[in-house]
């Protein structure tokens, strides 16, 4: 049998995203800079990422903000970035059933004039090449699996996924062992509910001081729609239907030129109601007149679905450890009201890559030396953005009123006015079906906001999951792990399994156990990796970890 | 005269080659077979039923690499100039055929299913026609290949029967071919061949499939399925849950994370037609399908369509087949 490998570098990055990619393109530029006159002997830098290939795995929505990419790569226009299409027009509706209602003004988080409208993914092929251009290994299709930890608390490099074991856990003909990449520094760019920075949190309390995150789903498509039809650059947000007032979220669609358009539904996972499914809200919203009038006759192209941070400023982690720092999503920078991270998640990296450095060149990289990066966090772009609209999401909690409320007030206070406000778990919002719905009998698998599918407009969550390109071999172990008993036992009555209602892909299905009951059944090998089931489950059973390297969805152009 | 390179492993021969020479006895001119590999002597026994036999024996053939096949392949078809070559469409042969055709530069046809004589008296020269599909099987095209002979031509594993293949009355003769290999030119060096699985079925290789979906409810119900495919002959599949629940092994799984099929009878048993499964089995000739519920997507793509309850409808068509 293979023996496992171990390779030792100065800086370990976990993750291929906007994140990670800007920490190593900093690191190397960071270390061209000579240092009292000289230059120092070269770090070696390693970017693992689980995607088999640059931006396969990203998905946003995406609005760019320039912000962080011009102080990045400052000619990044000669350089050809591809910035897609600048936003042209801002609009917001709120919607009820059959009508919409234009908002009079534009507020100031969602105007977006300067900002572009781009494939996250595209984006992140780009970024990846300037990174390779400096001679930084990126390593595609390497999921990093287990933190390694040196004595208790100290981090000091990340195993890689194991490829060729069977479905029954036994290696294949194939079997390679994951390797330990060892480093120095170690950077989290895992992205929202990163997989190995909750192991951070379960080893190392990394969240004990902060409030609990939260997250929403946001599910995406893109279409090809008559060219005429919406002008380039032209941005859609719409509140209202078909969510409740109970539930936070609402649409964008973005209108990307040459007749292609993104449209997508976010849901925040903090719903009360069991048999809610996010899904199904994003076909309602399809159906609505305003919004199938432009979708009709078109084509979908692509389908995904990725959680997002959610809770803000004070929902960050403990940013640094022994050996280890946070960025991304994965550190929880996202500024929900304005509906961006993706310049939040760079301008972090690039923060964290200066720290690694400097820490690495000092001979100290203990959570001490480690800690400028959070002194650099706290004196940049991204306190002076998230921390005054810290409580509006938490606010959203008590309602939508109210939540808009806190965030006309956190606007122009400039978040003075707006005190730290407790959130909760998302996941411990969901009401138990008896409270919820009293004791009249319902069928618990069909979602309480089901949809019509008419494969044209609407589609269900297995067709979904084929327009996400998503591909897992079968013969592997399953990558939810669901060590539980609770789903046949007591999630029925309870919950009414809500896991078929949130997944995006119809992952989770409770089928007919042969015996007059239900047997969970997970369909792996849909999962289009949005961490969703890890976040939302009432019970938190599931743990997402990653499938074999190089699977999953296939985000090209989304 | 027509060259078949029959292609066979450990000493087995591959069914698909006796095909291809049954598509080359219609062309109507002299046929040799030619046969690589190591120790091919009981295999070169068989063919010669059905014609001269040239083995290409040698060590550096005993596991299949590209670059030793086309080296000693190259040598054979300059040494016996045919006219055309016609090999079975397998794995192996896609993997070196264009190599070879490109090194001699010359034309070749992939994927025929159907051969023509060249049509005596016409004032042109005379050459075969082949058909291959095009765009998925929504097509077919009749072509000629143009150039200098020999011609290569690979020929559709089940386009041709291989019981229609004509026996000689006594066995032709079986020589063996002087030829040499530069084993510095070879840049690939196989190892020991291995098996990730146990694949006791060769779906692809299947005319006709019965296909059982989760509408079969039971594992003690795929015994239903099992037998309507005993009826038609044909190699049992499923879908998906079916494999994912361990009812059948997951070899016999069609679809986008399991086999591609194009068998020429597909019959989807329960299958309720999800675009994962319809994408491995699209391509069929002739798709039956029955589902009970009448909006199933399967019966978007389904030349038959039967609405009904398939424990009902499988015995009912296991008595008609076997009437």
């Amino acid at each position: 049998m293979a023996e496992r490998e171990t390779l030792e570098v100065d800086v370990l990055i976990v993750g291929g995203g906007p994140a990670g990619l800007s920490a190593a393109l900093r690191l190397a530029q960071v270390q061209k800079a000579p240092h009292e006159g000289k230059l120092g002997e070269p770090l070696s830098i390693a970017v693992i990422e689980k995607a088999p290939d640059a931006g396969r795995h990203q998905l946003s929505g995406a609005l760019l903000d320039p912000s962080t990419l011009t102080d990045l790569i400052p000619d990044f226009a000669s350089k050809g970035a591809p910035l897609g299409t600048p936003v042209d027009n801002d609009n917001i509706y709120f919607l009820t059933e059959q009508s919409k209602f234009r908002l009079p003004i534009t507020p100031p988080p969602f105007q977006n004039h300067g900002n572009h409208i781009i494939s996250l993914s595209a984006f992140t092929k780009w970024l990846a090449a300037q990174v390779e251009a400096e001679g930084i290994d990126l390593f595609w299709g390497f999921p990093g699996q287990h933190v390694l930890y040196e004595g208790d608390r100290r981090v000091v490099g990340v195993r890689t996924g194991d490829r060729g074991i069977g479905k029954d856990g036994q290696p294949k003909g194939a079997f390679e062992p994951g390797a330990d990449i060892r480093a120095k520094v170690t950077i989290f760019a895992d992205g929202v509910r990163g997989h190995l920075t909750k192991q951070l949190y379960r080893d190392l309390q990394i969240g004990s001081r902060s409030e609990p995150a939260q997250f929403a789903i946001g599910i995406k498509e893109l279409w090809d729609i008559p060219k005429e039809r919406l002008k380039p650059g032209t941005v859609i947000h719409t509140l209202g239907y078909p969510l409740r007032e109970e539930e936070f979220g609402g649409s964008w669609l973005y209108a990307m030129g040459d007749g292609r358009i993104s449209i997508g539904f976010v849901v925040g996972l903090e719903y009360k109601d069991p048999l809610f499914d996010p899904h199904a809200a994003f076909q309602h919203f399809k159906r609505h007149p305003f919004i199938s009038s432009i979708l009709e006759g078109g084509t979908l192209v692509r389908y995904g679905a990725k959680a997002l941070p959610e809770g803000g400023w004070n929902t960050q982690p403990k940013l640094y450890v022994d050996g280890a720092l946070i960025v991304g999503d994965a550190a929880n920078f996202v500024n929900s009201m304005r509906l961006k991270g993706i310049h939040l998640a760079m301008r972090s990296g690039m923060l964290a890559a200066e720290t690694a450095f400097d820490a690495i060149r000092a001979g100290d990289t203990s959570s001490k030396q480690l800690g400028f990066y959070k002194a650099a966090v706290d004196a940049s772009a991204i306190r002076t953005e998230l921390h005054p609209v810290r409580s509006v999401h938490q606010a959203f909690g008590a309602g939508l009123v109210a939540g808009s409320a806190a965030a006309g007030l956190a606007m122009f206070s400039k978040g003075a006015l707006l005190p730290d406000l407790p959130g909760h778990d998302g996941h411990k919002q969901m009401r138990m079906i008896e409270s919820y719905y009293g004791l009249a009998k319902r069928d618990f698998l069909v979602p309480s906001n089901a949809a019509p599918i008419d494969r044209k407009l609407t589609f269900d969550k297995v067709t979904g999951a084929h327009y996400s390109g998503t591909h897992h071999d079968e013969n592997q172990p399953v990558h939810l792990l669901v060590q539980t008993d609770v789903c046949h036992s007591i999630c029925g009555s309870e919950y009414g399994h809500p896991c078929v209602k949130f997944c995006p892909a119809n992952v989770y299905e409770m089928v007919d156990n042969g015996a007059g009951g239900l047997r969970l059944q997970i369909n792996a090998s849909n999962c289009v990796h949005c961490k969703t089931c890890d976040i939302m489950d009432p019970y938190g059973v599931i743990t997402w970890v990653a499938p074999e390297g190089g699977e999953g969805p296939s985000y090209d152009g989304m | 005269m027509i060259l078949v390179i029959a292609e066979q492993k450990d000493g087995k021969l591959n069914r698909a080659s006796i095909e291809t020479i049954a598509a080359a006895q219609q062309l109507s001119m002299p046929i040799k077979i030619a046969v690589a590999g190591q120790n091919v002597a009981s295999v070169a026994t068989e063919l010669a039923q059905y014609g001269e036999v040239i083995t290409v024996d040698h060590a550096a053939l005993a596991h299949y690499t590209p670059d030793a096949f086309v080296q000693a392949l190259q040598q054979v078809v300059s040494q016996t100039s045919p006219a055309l070559v016609l090999l079975p469409h397998t794995y192996q042969t896609r993997d070196f055929s264009p190599t070879l055709a490109t090194r001699l530069d010359r034309a070749l046809i992939t994927d025929v299913i159907g051969v023509k004589a060249p049509s005596t008296g016409s004032g042109q020269a005379a050459a075969p026609t082949f058909s291959r599909p095009m765009f998925q099987g929504k097509l077919t095209a009749d072509v000629q290949p143009q150039g200098p002979a020999p011609h290569f031509i690979t020929i559709q594993i089940g386009a041709f029967r291989a019981d229609a293949a004509t026996k000689a009355a006594a066995a032709a003769a079986v020589s063996s071919a002087s030829i040499t290999i530069d084993e510095a030119k070879l840049r690939q060096k196989a190892e020991a061949p291995f098996q990730e699985a146990k694949q006791a079925v060769d779906l692809s290789q299947a005319e006709r499939i019965v296909s059982v979906g989760r509408g079969i409810k039971s594992q003690e119900n795929i015994a239903v399925a099992e037998q309507l495919a005993k009826a038609f002959g044909a190699e049992l599949a499923a879908s998906r849950p079916i494999c994912d629940n361990g009812w059948l092994p997951m070899e016999r799984q069609i679809g986008s994370s399991g086999q591609t099929v194009a068998p020429k009878l597909y019959v989807a048993l329960g299958i309720s037609g999800a675009i994962q499964h319809l994408v491995g089995m699209k391509g069929s000739r002739t798709i039956v399908a029955i589902n009970k519920d009448a909006d199933a997507p399967i019966f978007e793509v389904a030349d038959y369509g039967i609405q009904g309850d398939l424990f009902e409808l499988a015995p009912a068509i296991i008595a008609e087949l076997q009437k």
